[in-house]
């Protein structure tokens, strides 16, 4: 590539740096409204996977086999172009209609049909992930620990809540933060169902100016810098691995845990 | 109601694409794309596990620094940049489906090679002893004691791998090479009323592809972990 | 020590099947008020299955357990939570929570389980971590502590709520040598605060010295149940003599060199 100058200044200033801008704010927006969605459900998947009730596990072992067995980008098109039209009328003339209150920094509408059909699907798919991780954690837990809280009295909910979950959470930990690493890297798809995040900005930047290398390597480096910041973030204020509470030790299992939850986040898509 | 007669009216065009012109389209096209790009990731993947194994310091830094790189940003962008650097390397346009599993390749093969490391490492010492001891040297320790006990080991997640790798070829459909999710998208711009139908075909393919997979590491674990 | 008269445990025919095995066959045994049982037997006799019968850590497949006048067998739901609230249990290997401190661990059930305001509850918990001699260890994770101080921590936490009956399933069996003295210098404080206990263990020495009375179980039945006095110098069964000589033997043999 001899001869070739690169124009930095084209992509980052003036409109396409405002594209850019936009498109990497949107990309948070996406990532933190999916990563929360995906929370909610895996916690709700989980209660159903290990329910007393055959029929509420046999329901939750389908749900994650059936998120985790097809493609997202193919689930983002059915939310996007089928689900979404058999929501009810009014809720999606509602969802259409301008909101003011929905209107974040540099103009990104969440109340908007794009932004809903990719957060859901990122939650939607990632929670079977997640689910599955925490039942890893959960039956990894030594049988005493259950033993210890029903001899206690506790029930089996109480039981879950305060002694089991909270360890399975802390010794899951890594490989969580990796599926909600994977998320940030997966809502890039949602440029297909025309969510306008980093990797929609990009493309848009590339057609707008032919600036394709300067185009991708600010996408490339915003990509890999949000997973940086976003893994340590989540490193740091989560739980700490059980049996490594002393200070020293938990800061150097931390410090090893980021490096790890980064390292694996795979791209399983 | 679900009305799936628009499945079965475009059904070859789903499943073989314009295969009898010699464009081979839709699943048949996934299914090409995912072994090439399987076989390329396996071979590739198992290399550089060798040579990370093999060399120490700033090899393995080097190497591992490559795979993090590889996985820290969203496959789309490896796709994107094939595009751009890949004309500029050899001159040539490369075909749309070429570039895309060359990518997807890159991308799976940092997990391949991750996997068989962990694989590799997993063994007892006493096994590289072992061998040493018996004159072998490093490289062939390696490539006849460790690898072939290794690689069965590591075959249950380098299958997850190739699942992954599967749903990843739906990527495809960003730049238009026709495969299953893109002929899919294809007949919906064209149909327009039948998303609901035609998504969850699509999803229905992907999913008995990937869940038969799943299923048979799923049984074949269930099997080998018994006698343990 | 003697005990009033009114039993507080009385296993009435007890038996319990694990599949087709017959782990426990007919146990009929009355514990009173403030004494200490020890439970001995060699391994899979079903000593650690009988005393799980009685907070239902197993399920009780015939036959009734009356504990303070109530039949409880038929306990579910509230009722068994509640039961089990007022009986501890300490096991074998510890089974502290690995994700809360020595003092949480401790008041962790007093919190949630009664209801006890946090400052009260770690008062209580203070005061029992105090009673085993780790007052120093309170804010200490299990995994900062010895193998002597986990178990000691989780007598605290057997005692926390109040109960009248504690169980120990072999408390000490996973104890380095060195530490089973501190451990069980704690249950042996116990029946002095009048608190009933039943504990199996292989320590025949702890047996002798701390028991009221000493329960023999082979092949899922009481073969004898005697004072250590009696049941250590004549014992009436074949099995049991037999049981004592290879276990205390080695050590009479250690000592007469």
């Amino acid at each position: 590539m001899t001869g070739v100058s690169f124009d930095f200044a084209g992509v980052l200033t003036g409109q396409p740096g405002q594209w850019l801008l936009s498109g990497f704010l949107m990309t948070i927006y996406v990532t933190v409204v999916g990563a929360l969605l995906a929370t909610l459900l895996a916690v709700l998947l989980l209660g159903l996977r290990i329910a007393p009730l055959a029929p509420a596990r046999g329901l939750a072992i389908a749900l994650v086999e059936l998120f985790r067995n097809t493609p997202i980008l193919v689930q983002f098109l059915f939310w996007y172009f089928a689900a979404y039209n058999l929501l009810p009328r009014s809720f999606r003339d509602y969802i259409t209609a301008e909101h003011p209150w929905a209107v974040l920094p540099v103009g990104n509408v969440l109340l908007a049909p794009e932004f809903i059909a990719a957060a859901w699907g990122l939650g939607v798919f990632t929670a079977a992930f997640l689910a599955e991780e925490l039942r890893a954690g959960l039956n990894a837990m030594p049988r005493g620990q259950k033993e210890a809280a029903l001899s206690q009295g506790f029930g089996h909910w109480e039981t879950l809540r305060f002694v089991l979950l909270p360890q399975a959470l802390a010794n899951s930990w890594q490989p969580l933060v990796t599926q909600y690493l994977n998320l940030m890297k997966l809502s890039s798809l949602a440029s297909a169902i025309s969510l306008a995040e980093l990797t929609y900005q990009v493309r848009q930047v590339e057609s707008y100016n032919a600036h394709a290398f300067e185009a991708f390597a600010v996408g490339t480096v915003l990509y890999l810098l949000l997973g940086l910041v976003l893994g340590q973030l989540l490193i740091v204020f989560g739980p700490k691995p059980v049996g490594a509470r002393a200070r020293r030790r938990a800061v150097k299992a931390n410090r090893s845990a980021t490096a790890a939850a980064i390292v694996g986040a795979s791209g399983d898509a | 109601m679900p009305d799936f007669s628009v499945i079965t009216q475009n059904l070859p065009y789903l499943l073989w694409g314009r295969a009898l012109e010699g464009q081979p389209g839709g699943l048949l096209l996934t299914l090409i794309m995912s072994l090439e790009a399987g076989v390329l990731a396996l071979v590739v993947g198992v290399l550089l596990a060798l040579a990370a194994w093999l060399s120490g310091g700033w090899t393995r830094r080097i190497l591992f620094a490559w795979a993090d790189f590889i996985r820290g940003i969203p496959l789309i962008f490896v796709i994107f940049w094939l595009y751009f650097l890949l004309p500029s390397l050899f001159g040539v346009n490369l075909p749309d489906t070429i570039t895309v599993v060359l990518a997807i390749a890159w991308f799976t093969s940092a997990a391949v090679m991750y996997s068989t490391l962990a694989g590799l490492e997993a063994l007892p010492k006493g096994q590289v002893e072992a061998g040493l001891s018996a004159g072998f040297s490093r490289t062939k320790v390696l490539v006849n004691i460790l690898l072939p006990q290794a690689l069965p080991n590591v075959l249950p997640s380098l299958v997850g791998v190739f699942i992954s790798l599967i749903k990843d070829t739906s990527l495809a459909f960003i730049v238009n090479v026709p495969e299953l999710t893109t002929v899919a998208g294809q007949v919906n711009n064209r149909t327009q009323i039948y998303p609901t139908e035609i998504f969850l075909f699509t999803g229905a393919v992907y999913f008995l592809l990937c869940g038969a997979l799943s299923l048979t590491v799923h049984l074949a674990g269930g099997r080998r972990a018994r006698p343990a | 020590m003697t005990a009033s008269a009114t039993p507080l445990i009385e296993l009435q025919n007890v038996h319990k099947w694990h599949g087709d095995l017959h782990v426990l066959r007919g146990i009929d045994l009355t514990v009173s008020r403030g004494e200490a049982l020890a439970i001995i037997g060699p391994s899979g006799s079903g000593k650690s299955t009988l005393i799980r019968l009685v907070n239902r850590l197993e399920a009780i497949s015939e036959g009734e357990i009356i504990i303070d006048g109530v039949p409880t067998a038929r306990f579910a739901g509230r009722e068994l939570r509640e039961l089990r609230s007022e009986i501890g249990f300490v096991f074998q290997q510890f089974n502290l929570y690995g994700h809360l401190t020595a003092l949480d661990n401790v008041s962790l059930a007093l919190r949630k389980v009664r209801g006890v305001p946090r400052a009260k509850a770690e008062a209580r918990a203070r005061d029992l971590l105090d009673r085993v001699g780790l007052a120093d260890k309170a804010g200490h994770f299990p995994s900062q502590l010895s193998g002597g101080q986990q178990q000691r921590v989780a007598i605290a936490r057997a005692l926390a709520t109040d109960p009248k009956i504690v169980l120990f399933d072999e408390p000490t069996s996973a104890l380095d040598p060195e530490m089973i003295g501190e451990v069980l210098a704690v249950i042996r404080e116990l029946p002095k605060a009048g608190i009933t206990i039943l504990v199996v263990t292989h320590e025949m020495a702890f047996a002798r010295e701390v028991a009221d009375r000493v329960a023999f179980i082979d092949g899922g039945t009481i073969l004898e149940l005697e004072t250590p006095e009696k049941f250590f110098s004549a014992p009436s069964h074949p099995r049991t003599r037999r049981f004592l000589q290879q276990v205390l033997s080695p050590l009479s043999a250690a000592e007469a060199s």
